[in-house]
């Protein structure tokens, strides 16, 4: 076993996969409990403690910003450079230039999150970077995709496996999107701030094209990268359909990028726009469901796996969340559903069924395969894998149901007349009617970051047993080369 | 050569080129027309760019993320109209760089809170919101009235939006085509040449932190406030007008 | 026929009817043949390819089975 380890090692680049694995569970820690803290701010709002740093206002952009480019693109980093490596059965290319990612991508996330946190953001959601960080993300990413093309050069067969078509898109899509969605005039060239070439209506379409593939790109194409690789190799059995998945990926790739503007229905956006997104979003079910099909009918013949392989409950429960949440955003998309949805707590909910549901899900699934693998050793604990599982179970049924809840009660209450045609409640009386929805939210929140936090654990601790192991096997091979010597 | 989906599948440069080809067209048939149908930002007089006080205001409400819980983009709904007011234009927001319609509303749409507040209002409530709505969750926002406003970049800042569209003027030319549109006492105040000046005098003028000696972020954010869908005399345009545009 | 197409109101349906019609024949070119079907299937093995004996995670037996009925 400790000779084939050496090999694997010599043949691919663990090591720079190994830090991105670790610090996707760092900025996963970090981001949840910083959501959590928000959470627990809106149903508690002396929690702001009037520090400027810590307001609700300035925090949010931290979270979504560790969370997403966090978590998820240190996850990204990680998964793709291991995929592309064990696909191509070839080691990563300019290990350098790949270790400039990974330094890169770090730097960018301190930057930017210790700037909301003092008060210099863009006020664009989802990227809200200063300029200066935004240059430094492009520059990064310019070089992830050198890497990534390089290695898939240096493939040792003919053919690109599909979840690499996935990672290439979205590695493509998101250069296109941050560029420009950040195209701005700084106000001096040692000035942290700067303002938008695009203003108003323009500046809106712009924003919800880059929003909502941020989300179609970078936490959906992406994650399916993630799952075309981990989930058959879970299953040890290959995708269902390598036909449905070609479908699945040029129509995906095509459609998202036509569905941002739902985000802007009845406001000033002219109605063609808004309408036209609309109908892409609801014609986006069929590939998304194709795809969901795809991942879930891997396991056909197998089902039994689910019994007694916690990985892959993570790995299903992830795709199954998916599906619900790519049902609910179309419909979400309907007009008549979004005058009631928009501005309230149903959309946050689906973004997080979503994000933790879908992406956070199947990244701990692929990460309980991985890790062990970078490692050369098995997991140190399976039960506490099942008690990661149901912990984040938990707390995203309670964020939902609870999101649920105060989105449609508010809608509902703030479109209420009473029987003189006047409005039947104030904004007020919406907000206090949301405390206890609130509350729940803030508790699921915090069975989730429980999850995390177990899964560090375990992870920590089959690091420790691997570093054991190898120590083990060094002594022993030094007491009989030294017993030879003698 | 036969074209099959194996050509692509084994031809990196091939699948870069197709897959750009995917992921552009949405975007460009959505964003770029925008700038070209005429109507997409309807005719409407009244709409200025900010005043530099103004605009600093805006960009406190940036930095502070107030979009994270208030829009400022009333839809053409029933009970919005009679809990906000008339719908928002896109003229409205024409010389917004970023917008800041939002997408969340944890406290009310502000898209015309301008004049619904006396500005001793909304010192107080920016102070310590509790303090007048008991039951808001909105944090409380103390510095804002400890904080002397910085306004030594203020030309800068103009200086760059004026790059990015918004006609604030520099040249007698630029000076006396604000003269033409906005008229003589708004183009003064957008005279990029006065603005630290201008800044000053609105604070004073307006006093909106109640406290007249110091020019404060209170008084930029306040003034911002203020301003806020006041622009447009909706009393001169007929129900029907704004509805042929949308 | 073609002065129908000039007029910009039926945009609409003209596009649905190309998306529509571009997607029902990619659908059917790729699962129809049976051979482009077999070759096509046949790389969903490629993740297989790279075996796994060298690391010490549980790798279920049956997966080099399976392997071999694939291939």
């Amino acid at each position: 076993m400790a000779q084939g380890a050496v090999a694997a090692d010599a043949q691919y680049d663990y090591d720079i996969i190994k830090k991105f694995a670790i610090m996707a569970l760092v900025w996963g820690v970090l981001g949840m409990a910083a959501g959590t803290y928000i959470a627990a701010e809106l149903a508690f709002p002396f929690l702001n403690f009037d520090i400027a740093q810590i307001t609700f206002g300035r925090l949010r952009p931290g979270h979504t910003t560790m969370v997403i480019f966090g978590f998820g693109g240190n996850a990204l980093f990680a998964t793709s450079y291991y995929v592309v490596q064990r696909t191509s059965q070839a080691r990563l290319w300019g290990s350098g230039l790949a270790n400039f990612t990974f330094w890169g991508w770090q730097a960018a996330l301190v930057i930017g999150v210790l700037g909301y946190l003092n008060g210099i953001t863009d006020g664009k959601e989802y990227a809200e970077f200063p300029w200066y960080v935004d240059v430094l993300i492009a520059v990064v990413w310019v070089a992830y995709l050198v890497v990534y093309v390089q290695t898939l050069r240096r493939r040792s067969q003919p053919h690109i496996y599909v979840a690499n078509w996935f990672y290439l898109a979205f590695i493509l899509a998101t250069a296109i999107l941050h560029i420009f969605r950040n195209l701005a005039v700084p106000v001096g060239l040692f000035h942290p701030e700067s303002y938008s070439l695009y203003s108003g209506v323009q500046d809106a379409m712009v924003q919800w094209w880059y929003g909502h593939n941020a989300v179609g790109f970078f936490l959906t194409a992406a994650f399916l990268g993630m799952m075309y690789y981990f989930v058959p190799k879970q299953a040890g059995r290959p995708i269902y359909s390598y036909r449905l998945s070609i479908i699945h990926f040029w129509a995906l790739s095509f459609m998202y990028m036509w569905v941002g503007g739902h985000h802007l229905h009845w406001t000033a956006l002219p109605d063609w726009t808004s309408s036209l997104a609309a109908a892409f979003s609801i014609l986006l079910l069929m590939p998304s469901w194709g795809g969901m099909i795809n991942g879930i009918m891997t396991l056909s013949g197998a089902w039994d796996k689910l019994r007694t392989d916690p990985i892959m409950l993570f790995l299903i429960t992830a795709l199954s969340f998916y599906g619900m949440s790519t049902f609910e955003g179309p419909m979400m998309s309907l007009k008549s559903v979004n005058a009631l949805s928009h501005y309230t707590d149903w959309t946050v909910g689906h973004v997080h069924s979503g994000a933790l549901g879908w992406v956070a899900m199947i990244t701990f699934g692929s990460f309980y395969h991985l890790i062990p693998r970078l490692w050369e050793t098995r997991l140190w604990s399976t039960r506490l894998v099942y008690v990661h599982f149901w912990l984040a179970t938990i707390g995203i049924v309670l964020y939902i149901a609870a999101m649920w809840v105060s989105g449609i009660g508010q809608g509902l209450m703030l479109r209420a007349f009473d029987d003189y045609g006047n409005l039947a409640y104030t904004f007020i009386e919406t907000v206090q009617f949301m405390h206890w929805p609130l509350v729940v939210r803030m508790l699921g929140g915090v069975f989730f970051v429980s999850g995390i936090l177990t899964m560090c654990f375990n992870i920590a601790m089959t690091i420790r047993s691997a570093k054991l192991e190898q120590a083990a096997i060094e002594a022993k091979i030094a007491a009989k080369l030294a017993g030879a010597g003698a | 050569m036969k074209l099959t989906h194996e050509s692509i599948e084994i031809n990196a440069g091939l699948m870069i080129v197709l897959i750009m080809l995917a992921i552009s067209i949405g975007g460009l048939v959505e964003v770029v027309p925008l700038y070209y149908i005429p109507g997409t930002v309807e005719k409407v007089d009244g709409v200025r760019p900010y005043t530099p006080l103004e605009q600093r205001g805006r960009d406190i409400y940036v930095r502070e993320g107030c979009y994270t819980c208030h829009s400022q983009m009333i839809r053409p709904f029933r009970d919005e109209d009679m809990r906000y007011g008339h719908y928002s234009l896109a003229a409205e927001s024409q010389y917004d760089h970023p917008f800041q319609w939002g997408s969340k509303r944890t406290g009310p749409d502000l898209a015309r809170v301008g004049g619904k507040y006396s500005n001793a209002w909304h010192v107080q409530h920016l102070n310590n919101p509790r303090s007048v709505v008991p039951e808001s969750i909105m944090p409380n926002y103390p510095w804002l009235l400890k904080t002397e406003l910085e306004y030594s970049d203020v030309a800068a800042r103009m200086r760059a939006l004026k790059t990015v569209g918004v006609p604030y003027s520099e040249t007698d030319e630029e000076y006396q085509a604000n003269v033409d549109k906005f008229g003589k006492d708004v183009a003064d105040r957008l005279d990029i040449n006065n603005a630290e000046r201008n800044l000053i005098a609105q604070a004073e003028a307006g006093n909106y932190d109640g406290d007249p000696g110091r020019v404060t972020e209170m008084d930029a954010l306040v003034a911002y406030l203020q301003v806020l869908g006041t622009m447009v005399d909706f009393s001169k345009y007929d129900e029907g007008y704004f509805a042929e545009f949308r | 026929m073609f002065e129908w197409l000039s007029h910009m109101e039926n945009t609409k349906p003209l596009a649905l009817v190309i998306f529509f019609v571009t997607f029902v024949g990619i659908i059917l070119w790729v699962f129809s043949g049976k051979k482009r079907g077999e070759r096509l299937e046949s790389y969903k093995n490629i993740p297989f390819l790279d075996e796994d004996e060298d690391s010490g995670a549980r790798q279920p037996k049956e997966v080099a089975d399976k392997d071999q009925d694939n291939g």
